[in-house]
């Protein structure tokens, strides 16, 4: 089944045309990779998923329902669910507290959303931030609180937006592994990454963006080896290692 | 003793001294005192739902407080409505305006936000200064309207001495705290928080924002206009000059910053330590220096935003944890 369809997506900023007759689908239970240089328009797609602003001409398709003009907190509870590129911890409140804020997306009741948010921490092996102020914590905590807050509301499409940006290789793989598990448990992964070994360790299909427009879809090796990827990404050193 | 024995002795024995403070303090003008401090304590209590758990900065709130004091002194006076009553409609009335200040305003981000809601107040506040009825109702203008102290007894809500009304607002005052700390931990608390920190987080987060915001200021207003008819109650005589001034925004901002915003301990800590000097300093310097506590409270809102951001409430409840603890020490050592 398609949970996410994109139809002919565009986004204008004034005369930048940021993103153009962009056509994507994510099946149930994949997960999709999203790649291409600074600036190619990657995580506008994203915004216009996640409900920041409405795309300027196309529609938007999630679990079959017309989401275009959706807006974030009720695309949430239907179950899609994003972490920012630039982190946004409540940066004065308890790694607990962060989390809770997600799980109360699904419950009304205190002792249930954090429990839950316990929960979360302990799947993502940071159970030891519970009590710790979101603010003081390093890079690799922030970003792994981000997916727990995300994954607290429970959601069918996780949209991550460089969650590995900034991590040491040794907490690249722990990211890799950790985000494969929540592909294990049924959610559908749609990843914006600049770390080529990431990428293609995890994305079952992978679509590259540049200057706004789709330059080629496929598996990751068949992408590795497209001629106009290597040339507007990847570099030449990549194509003949 | 166990562990939560010791714990609950200081609430405890704050409450009872609280509560028995009447006894000690015969003086009328201290008793006067301490009364406007727990009015200022329930009246930033309030106000710190909005602007300290939303992390906005409303400046508008004596509008609330007029149209509370106006309402119930209104229908007492022409219709004989008791004030109990009186001040539940001021509240209905309050809220009304409260969400229709907030759904424009609540976009705007920091200085706007209070610049628009100092411009509803200081509106309203000259509005009621420049008419004498509204429609049916008798406002009496600049003059203001007084109340005739008749008929006093707990169904008025007027009385003779002051002990009544410092038992009155004192219950407020537990009511509301008590409020904040049900609110503080529930889902509406998260999502004021949440909303206020990183409000496109939030979003993300299934939070509606502007609503979570919308229903704090509702709530806020409507608490704020009680405190209306309770200084119309313990004055007897309202004027849109002291009932709706600025001077009150600005007081509830400054104790709120000071003792700590967006905590629970915070304004009644801020009151605690602002409200004497207000007072005294009107007391002592009156007639040779007006407005002296204004510039106290400027000095040490400077300092307190330079060395401890967060409001005294922080340093405070650090302290007081060592303490408790030292206590706990010994407690278990025996």
């Amino acid at each position: 089944m398609r949970i996410l369809e994109l139809k002919d997506v565009n986004k204008s900023f004034g005369g930048l045309q940021a993103v153009e007759n962009f056509n994507l689908s994510i099946e149930e239970g994949e997960i999709l990779g999203l790649i291409g240089p600074n600036g190619a328009g990657k995580s506008t797609v994203f915004n216009c998923i996640a409900g920041v602003y409405p795309p300027t001409a196309g529609e938007i398709y999630f679990k079959g329902e017309n989401i275009t003009r959706e807006k974030p907190w009720n695309l949430c509870r239907k179950g899609l669910a994003r972490t920012f590129q630039i982190v946004k911890p409540f940066s004065s409140r308890t790694g607990l507290y962060n989390v809770t804020v997600g799980a109360f997306a699904t419950t009304d009741k205190r002792a249930e959303a954090e429990r839950r948010a316990l929960e979360m921490l302990h799947h993502l092996h940071i159970d030891d931030i519970k009590d710790m102020r979101a603010g003081n914590l390093t890079i690799a905590h922030r970003k792994r609180l981000e997916i727990a807050r995300a994954l607290a509301t429970q959601p069918k499409l996780l949209l991550l937006d460089e969650v590995m940006a900034g991590l040491r290789p040794t907490e690249v793989d722990e990211m890799v592994k950790i985000i494969k598990g929540l592909r294990d448990n049924g959610v559908t992964i749609f990843v914006i990454e600049h770390i080529m070994r990431a990428i293609m360790a995890l994305s079952d299909r992978v679509a590259v963006l540049h200057f706004g427009r789709k330059i080629a879809e496929g598996t990751p090796k068949e992408v590795a080896s497209d001629e106009r990827v290597i040339k507007a990404y990847l570099g030449d050193e990549y194509g003949t290692a | 003793m166990g562990r939560n024995t010791i714990r609950i002795v200081p609430p405890v024995l704050a409450g009872v001294i609280v509560l028995a403070l009447p006894l000690a303090v015969r003086n009328p003008t201290y008793l006067h005192i301490l009364v406007l401090l727990y009015l200022y304590a329930y009246l930033t209590t309030s106000w710190n739902l909005v602007g300290g758990f939303a992390g906005v900065l409303p400046l508008g709130h004596a509008a609330f407080v007029g149209i509370g004091a106006y309402t119930s002194t209104v229908l007492s006076l022409q219709y004989g409505i008791s004030p109990w009553i009186g001040m539940i409609i001021g509240g209905i009335l309050a809220t009304i305006a409260g969400v229709i200040i907030g759904l424009p305003t609540f976009k705007m981000r920091g200085a706007y936000f209070a610049l628009a809601t100092i411009a509803f107040a200081e509106g309203l506040r000259v509005v009621v200064e420049n008419i004498d009825n509204l429609g049916p109702f008798r406002l009496n203008g600049p003059r203001g309207l007084q109340i005739p102290p008749l008929k006093t007894g707990l169904l008025n809500f007027m009385f003779a001495t002051k002990e009544p009304y410092y038992y009155i607002i004192l219950f407020m005052l537990a009511g509301v705290l008590l409020l904040t700390y049900v609110i503080s931990r529930s889902k509406l608390g998260h999502y004021l928080v949440a909303g206020g920190e990183e409000p496109e987080a939030a979003m993300a987060l299934g939070v509606n924002v502007a609503r979570a915001k919308l229903t704090a200021m509702a709530i806020s207003s409507f608490l704020t206009a009680f405190a209306g008819t309770f200084w119309a109650q313990f004055t007897l005589y309202i004027h849109p000059k002291s009932v709706m001034s600025l001077d009150i925004s600005f007081e509830i901002a400054f104790i709120a910053l000071i003792g700590g915003r967006g905590s629970i301990a915070g304004p009644v800590l801020g009151a605690l330590l602002l409200r004497p000097v207000s007072d005294f300093s009107r007391i002592y310097f009156g007639d040779k220096l007006p407005g002296l506590h204004l510039i106290i409270f400027g000095v040490v809102l400077i300092l307190v935003m330079l060395y401890q951001p967060r409001g005294l409430q922080e340093p405070l409840t650090r302290a007081y944890r060592s303490i408790t603890k030292k206590f706990l020490g010994h407690a278990e050592a025996a």
